[in-house]
């Protein structure tokens, strides 16, 4: 398998530099198996990359239509033939309008947000119709995840979030894309891979609530309290025009005294540094606790650095600290697959 | 009541539309067969179905597996009861009818509903086991649109369609795959049946002759019009009292039932060659004759070989290898004048035998004729001349005759019809010493002047006799057309056996019935043309009609290669419709402006990749100072048309025009 991956990927490669398939790629198997390759961009799902089989239905339905031909050439009935040729022609029709429900789709994806191990990553994915029929039912799914199906209105376009269940913490290429159809009669299945060359990136799964950080791991600055922190009420002052509506007094406006504003310390409170040697357990198990703690320091509004053994993240708080503590966590040793 | 309207129409609306179209299709497919099935088993199909509906309405629950397993076994103990088989034709069928209805209780998968549309695709062919009429065919042709309808509702079942649309795209696909369809039928090999000996069916009987013949025990002559067979004449066609067509021999008598005794023969290859000399020119015709699930072919009298899978047996019946099961087509010629058998009397004395103590009367008077007569031939005339002379009358509906049908007929009540005659004119040859048998089958035709063919039904059977008389072998005598036309009841029997003098005699019809006549006689058309081009269309007629097309000789592979070759041709066509690309269309404002850019680009003011348009004459403007009116008003017009909220009317034509006079 991992051989076929090279050689899919070295494929892939030569590809791009040569721009056209040669014949031996255009046929291999692997193809058929595996896809394209990853790919940047809209991908446009042309003949080459769109491939169709009879489901089982339709290989029931062409069972029924082999009895059927028996029985008419048993008992001569005339008719029978006629309808049996009607069915089989109405499959093979049925065979064009199936490809063409495929061919020709456009489709892209957008940034799906990350989320956090064993939550489900909800990537945005577009379909494209440049074609003047309209699609119907196409089903796209990530391998073993949910379908999700959609319609594609003519010289239209349509939007579905394909759910993709995140199982490993860390950034991961994203699968390929499969699209299917079976409309109109559901003989035959049409479908195409897309895998396009992107990375999804997943947070480590954050603990139970765990106890907090040790008291080692606690610094405290006390320059802080200029009321312009977010933690702690420090007093009211009276309101300006453009102050948040969450931290208007409205006590003091419901006694008809005025407008007010909280005002906040917190840039003065506890500084908390979030340290790997804090923790105990297997890597897993500590990046879990870590990311515990990363998220419980953003809520309760702490200033806060995450030391890692290879990195260190400075003390800050900004709406950007918590992404970046739970990037770091994600990518820690080995996060970066692939 | 209000209210139960709306609780009623809040129900409809529950109900997948998809489903609807899959309930509809199977009621209407299975509609036909409620005829030929027993109740035992149309009440329980029924039932299913009303209670799959009843579950769409959200009205009630599908049975659970136990009871479902419980109903399959009743369901094949009501087949069996009412078969005593589980397989042919008939069992087969309620077989399936039933079982499908009972797959409506477990439909809840795709695969599922797959099994249900592609069995109700079967019961359709089924339907045409019975009936290939024109009407059945057309009206199956609905059917088969709905459960492709129910196909591609249920394969984009969350779409957001109105349900014509569905409706629509299955009558698209079905009129896309007709050609294809065509061809398969013009070009698939046709393979002449059974593939295996199929069980024949109990049940079925079947209308028109039977092998036996008891005059006297009908009292009624039935008046059914439907067609016997169709026959098409190649060449002159023979005056309407010599088309006698010659079906089945009854030779044995027990005193009241004639029989035929091959029946019991028959399979022992107990052809006899015979003696027959055809004198004059023969007549060729073409016979399709409608399925009457027996085994005997009907000829005019007297054929001169027997058509493909068939046999003519030693008292000149032919007899096919199986019974007409579906409408059956052949070609055959016939010689009007004939001697048969004339050199050696036959040397079967069924011919002769008379059951002892019956006819006592007939046979004194056949003794007493005999007496008196010269030789056989005056001995026929003389037995002839009873009848004539004797008030003998001619009805359908002639008492019924207890005792001694034969003499009875002869002497007390002296009516009947062609049954009795036949009957006791051969009983009175018999009694004579002379070698004789009744013949049955049918007289005339209605000739259909709008198709040049003739109607021959099932009214218009008829039985007469055969003699042999010494020299000239076996000939034909029909006592019933020497009764003279006053003695006969009915008008319209007076037509068949009397056509000339009927003829004489007919009053002109008014204009209604007329008109009434010539549609019947137009929808006869149709369905024969129907019958001849596509329910007749078999092995010889497939050759037939590729020799037409100038492919003579065509064998099998030849025919599928040419079968490939078309399909290939038919599909391409169809799919370069499909996929047909677009044209893309067109920017005619790019490019009328690139027409301009380049008028420039030759004067050496080239526009620079990626450099706007109002950059671009801000630019060139300076180097060609005398054309920056043009040039601004070129700008302006492409970037209004480009930009601009709302296009400015005529703006396109404007631009074209200025960028026309624009000489940099």
């Amino acid at each position: 398998m991992k051989y076929i991956d090279m050689l899919m990927r070295s494929l892939s490669g030569q590809r791009r530099t040569l721009g056209s398939f040669t014949l031996r790629q255009r046929l291999s198997p692997a193809r058929f198996l595996r896809g394209e390759g990853p790919e940047t961009g809209p991908v446009a799902l042309r003949q080459r990359r769109v491939f169709i089989l009879p489901t089982r239905q339709g290989l029931l339905f062409a069972a029924i239509l082999l009895l059927m031909l028996i029985g008419s050439i048993n008992y001569d009935a005339s008719l029978g033939y006629a309808l049996t040729f009607l069915l089989a022609a109405l499959s093979v029709v049925a065979m064009l309008h199936t490809y063409r429900n495929l061919l020709g789709l456009r489709v892209d994806i957008g940034p799906a947000e990350p989320v956090f191990c064993g939550e489900t990553l909800r990537v945005p994915v577009t379909l494209e119709n440049p074609a003047g029929q309209a699609r119907f039912a196409v089903s796209l799914h990530f391998p073993e995840q949910t379908k999700a199906v959609c319609d594609v209105s003519a010289d239209g376009w349509a939007r579905v979030e394909l759910p993709l269940s995140a199982k490993r913490r860390g950034r991961h290429a994203l699968p390929r894309i499969t699209l299917a159809t079976v409309f109109p009669l559901g003989l035959f299945r049409a479908w195409a891979y897309a895998e396009f060359d992107a990375r999804v990136l997943i947070y480590p799964r954050p603990a139970r609530a765990t106890s907090r950080p040790k008291d080692s791991a606690w610094q405290t600055d006390l320059s802080g309290d200029r009321g312009q922190g977010a933690d702690d009420f420090a007093g009211l002052r009276n309101y300006h025009p453009g102050d948040s509506p969450g931290h208007v007094h409205w006590k003091t406006m419901a006694r008809g005294q005025g407008l007010h504003t909280k005002q906040f310390g917190g840039d003065r409170a506890e500084e908390l540094w979030l340290n790997w040697q804090a923790t105990a357990g297997d890597t897993e198990t500590r990046l879990s606790i870590l990311t515990r703690w990363v998220l419980d320091a953003d809520v309760a509004h702490y200033r806060y650095g995450l030391r890692l053994p290879d990195q260190t993240l400075p003390l800050a708080h900004e709406p950007q600290q918590r992404r970046r503590c739970l990037k770091a966590l994600a990518l820690f040793n080995g996060g970066e697959s692939l | 009541m209000e209210h139960l309207r709306q609780a009623l129409a809040w129900r409809w609306r529950q109900v997948e539309r998809p489903q609807l179209w899959l309930l509809t299709g199977l009621t209407l497919a299975l509609l036909p067969h409620v005829g030929r099935l027993p109740w035992l088993l149309v009440l329980p199909a029924a039932l299913l179905l009303g209670w799959r509906l009843g579950f769409e309405l959200k009205l009630l629950r599908l049975p659970p597996r136990a009871l479902r397993w419980l109903l399959v076994g009743l369901a094949v103990a009501a087949t069996w009861a009412s078969y005593h088989t589980l397989i042919g034709r008939q069992a087969g069928v309620a077989l399936l009818v039933i079982m499908l209805c009972l797959k409506l209780m477990e439909m809840d998968k795709p695969r599922d509903v797959a099994i249900v549309i592609g069995l109700s695709y079967f019961v359709v062919i089924t339907v045409f086991l019975f009936d290939q009429s024109l009407l059945m065919g057309g009206y199956m042709l609905l059917v088969v649109t709905l459960l492709t309808t129910a196909l591609t509702a249920f394969s984009r079942m969350n779409a957001k369609v109105p349900e014509h649309a569905n409706l629509r795209l299955a009558a698209t696909l079905l009129a896309q795959a007709a050609p294809l369809a065509l061809l398969l039928f013009v070009l698939f090999p046709r393979i002449p049946g059974p593939l295996w000996h199929l069980p024949s069916d109990g049940g079925s009987a079947g209308t028109g002759l039977s092998e036996t013949m008891s005059p006297g025990n009908i009292s009624r002559l039935s008046d059914n019009d439907a067609v016997a067979f169709r026959v098409r004449f190649t060449g002159e066609t023979p005056p309407q009292n010599r088309l006698y067509w010659r079906g089945l021999v009854l030779t044995s008598f027990d005193g009241r039932t004639w029989r035929n005794p091959n029946e019991a023969r028959r399979g022992l290859g107990a052809t006899r060659s015979f003696d027959y000399t055809a004198i004059g020119e023969p007549v060729r015709y073409t016979l399709t004759l409608e399925p009457h699930q027996r085994r005997w072919l009907f000829a005019l009298d007297m054929p001169a070989g027997a058509p493909p899978r068939s046999t003519v047996s030693a008292d000149v019946e032919i007899i096919a290898n199986n019974s007409v099961k579906t409408l059956r087509q052949y070609t055959l010629q016939s010689y009007l004048d004939y001697r048969l058998d004339a050199r050696h009397a036959p040397r079967d004395f069924a011919y002769l035998r008379l059951p002892p103590d019956t006819a006592p009367r007939a046979r004194i008077l056949a003794q007493q004729l005999r007496a008196e007569s010269r030789d056989d031939a005056d001995y026929v005339q003389r037995v002839l001349d009873f009848i004539r002379q004797q008030p003998f009358y001619y009805t359908r509906q002639p008492p019924l005759l207890l005792d001694d049908p034969v003499d009875e007929f002869l002497f007390d009540s002296r009516q009947g019809f062609c049954e009795h005659y036949a009957s006791a004119f051969t009983v009175l040859m018999r009694a004579a010493g002379l070698p004789a048998r009744v013949m049955t089958g049918y007289l005339g035709g209605e000739n259909n002047p709008l198709g040049d063919y003739f109607i021959v039904r099932q009214s218009d059977a008829h039985a007469w006799s055969e003699v042999w008389l010494r020299g000239r072998g076996w000939v034909r005598v029909d006592p019933t057309a020497v009764i003279p036309p006053e003695r006969v009841e009915n008008r319209d029997d007076l037509e068949r056996i009397d056509p000339a003098y009927a003829a004489r005699t007919r009053e002109a019809p008014d204009w209604a019935k007329r008109l009434w006549r010539k549609m019947g006689y137009g929808w006869d058309r149709v369905n024969n043309t129907w019958n001849q081009w596509i329910i007749g269309y078999d092995k010889d007629t497939q050759t037939a009609f590729l020799g037409r097309l100038g492919l003579e000789n065509v064998d099998w592979q030849r025919m599928v290669s040419l079968l490939f070759i078309g399909l290939g041709l038919v599909v391409a066509v169809i799919a370069l419709q499909l996929f047909r690309r677009r044209p893309a269309r067109r920017d005619v404002v790019g490019e009328t402006y690139a027409r301009f850019c380049r008028k420039l680009a030759r004067h050496g003011l080239p526009r620079k990749p990626a450099e706007g348009a109002q950059d671009y004459s801000e630019r060139v403007i300076p180097c060609r100072p005398e054309l920056a009116a043009q040039i601004r008003h070129i700008t302006l017009l492409y970037q209004r048309l480009r930009y601009a909220r709302s296009i400015p009317r005529d703006g396109l034509y404007h631009l074209q025009q200025a960028v026309r006079r624009f000489r940099p």
